[in-house]
């Protein structure tokens, strides 16, 4: 009967994400700059929690405590990323916005295919995005069925509980673009913030009279768990590499570069990142949960370690309400991020495939049904690969990480060095990209447990400057639009 | 440099001198706590002793994620009055 209750109150969570969502784009023009960068008039508010919606994920709020539960000290690379992963969009987000308005675009890779003239580098990148957004939005799909799998004691399966959180995400992207991806995520983010202090915080104190007691309870059991290097879970070299990948990458992610074409000004998009390390402040009591689990229950009887969030609850007897409550944070956590993705994927799609793929343009409302065309599509395939593939969350992240990281060069190039060409950014970006994965897939071998994006990202750099400087410079007045 | 030349360009050939200079200290400021963050372990690789709650290594986390706050407060504050809109 508990569990019914607990599966009610996740009905009502996502009932008002629904209608919240679909009400969102209500009465606005369907056109490609509505349904993909909000006619670029998000305030503060919305652009905070939108953002933050995309970090505030499944892979925080699941897959954080996994990491303090089962590597302990590692998991502090989470609060270092997401407070300074918006840092360096200071430099480029209002670059961005400004050549967005300029030249009306509203994707990432519209600005890098129009500074290097190369319909090619937009398919390329377009496509090197798409395979990490697959591997993010699974992610995000894994913690959704692990939330419905709790909440149901197992009546719902792995494929159900996925399925049934994404159609509601369709539906209302579908509907209202990213206005409803914005607006749903200020609901989600003020309804996550709130719930992880509480349950950080209850579970340190309740299980063990306080953080401190807590901590100092771990370290006699366990003395290397809290710490990183030789003899603890992370080696020195991965824990630097893992931040700095993190950072470098955060804002190449097409879907949140894209919106420094949303923000309604300069002055917004600079509010937005300052109070970004916010969200690194609501994380420290998610990671309260993980390190309270470690007490409780041993790595070979709880599985996943993404699970210790859902089996905390289950353990403490809490009313099947509470637990409801609980688990649609975790469900909203996850529900932010997908959202988002899906957006950003299915516009990559139609702009920055299809459309320069072809010779008779569609024209803006085409486009626009298009890109939801592609937000079933995209759906579609992520669902079919979340059911039907493996591993744990936050590896998963870490592997995309390497391949977006391969754009930072492209953007580099694009605001600061006109010397660089179309032949030297096709070539830097495929080396990068083929490099990280021929490491991730264990064609190349580590490198000292240095991150492969990393290690991409230097030959990138390199391979671009190197054959640009090869190549003939491109026309000076076209370049020169892009550093101004 | 001249606007006809293909160097790196890391400003708006308009831009006034107290403000490159503004930006190049800011930016180093922000590259090195980003560079500490990285190392934490260099610092404080340590659960002793307990701060506010938290083994001493997240509590350097946290502290310099609230130093960094700062700094982008400041970099805010002086930039706010350049703002057009």
């Amino acid at each position: 009967m508990g569990w019914m209750i607990s599966l009610t109150v996740i009905v009502i969570y996502l009932i008002i994400v629904l209608v919240i969502g679909s009400m969102a784009g209500r009465g606005r023009k369907s056109s490609v700059v509505e349904y993909i960068a909000a006619s670029r008039s998000l305030g503060f508010i919305v652009m905070y929690f939108l953002m933050g919606g995309a970090i505030f994920s499944a892979f925080a709020y699941l897959g954080g405590p996994g990491w303090a539960y089962s590597k302990g000290a590692a998991s502090f690379y989470i609060l270092g990323y997401c407070a300074l992963g918006l840092v360096p969009w200071w430099i480029w987000g209002p670059r961005a916005l400004r050549l967005g308005r300029k030249y009306n675009y509203v994707t990432m890779f519209q600005l890098l295919s129009d500074r290097f003239q190369s319909n090619a580098l937009s398919v390329i990148c377009s496509v090197v995005a798409l395979l990490a957004f697959i591997q993010y939005v699974t992610l995000q799909m894994k913690g959704s069925a692990y939330v419905f799998e709790v909440a149901s004691e197992g009546r719902i399966p792995f494929w159900a509980g996925a399925l049934i959180a994404y159609l509601v995400v369709l539906i209302y992207v579908f509907i209202g673009g990213v206005r409803a991806v914005a607006w749903t995520n200020v609901f989600q983010g003020a309804f996550m913030v709130v719930t992880a202090w509480a349950l950080g915080l209850y579970f340190a104190y309740s299980l063990y009279g306080g953080p401190t007691a807590m901590f100092e309870k771990i370290a006699a059991a366990s003395p290397t768990h809290l710490l990183v290097g030789p003899g603890a879970k992370m080696s020195y070299a991965a824990y630097f590499s893992a931040v700095l990948v993190s950072v470098l990458g955060f804002a190449m992610w097409p879907h949140l570069f894209m919106k420094s074409y949303t923000a309604k000004s300069e002055k917004v998009l600079k509010q937005t990142i300052l109070l970004y390390p916010t969200f690194a402040i609501f994380m420290v009591p998610v990671l309260f949960i993980g390190f309270a689990g470690i007490m409780q229950i041993t790595p070979d009887k709880l599985g996943p370690p993404d699970k210790i969030l859902p089996w905390m609850f289950q353990q403490m007897q809490f009313p099947p309400a509470v637990i409801g409550l609980v688990l649609a944070a975790a469900l909203a956590a996850a529900m932010s991020t997908q959202d988002t993705v899906t957006h950003g994927a299915a516009s990559v799609f139609s702009t920055d495939i299809i459309e320069p793929l072809r010779k008779e343009k569609h024209s803006d409302q085409q486009v626009a049904n298009l890109t939801r065309f592609f937000v079933l599509l995209f759906g579609g395939i992520s669902y079919l690969i979340a059911v039907l593939g493996g591993q744990t969350l936050v590896a998963l992240l870490l592997g995309a990480y390497g391949s977006i990281v391969q754009f930072l060069p492209l953007v580099v190039a694009t605001f600061f060095w006109p010397r660089a060409t179309k032949a030297g950014a096709i070539c830097g970006l495929l080396v990068g990209v083929l490099y990280n994965y021929g490491i991730v897939l264990k064609f190349i071998p580590e490198l000292g447990g240095i991150h492969a994006g990393i290690q991409g990202l230097v030959l990138n750099f390199v391979v671009l400057i190197v054959v640009s400087l090869l190549t003939k410079p491109m026309n000076k007045e076209h370049v020169h639009r892009f550093t101004e | 440099m001249s606007d006809t030349d293909y160097g790196i360009k890391v400003f708006r050939s308009d831009l006034p001198q107290g403000v490159k200079t503004r930006n190049i200290i800011f930016f180093i400021i922000l590259s090195l706590i980003i560079l500490i963050q990285c190392c934490y372990w260099f610092f404080a690789n340590s659960v002793q002793p307990i701060l506010m709650g938290m083994p001493f290594g997240m509590f350097f986390v946290v502290l310099f994620v609230f130093l960094e706050f700062l700094a982008l407060l400041v970099l805010y504050l002086l930039e706010s009055k350049e703002y057009k809109d």
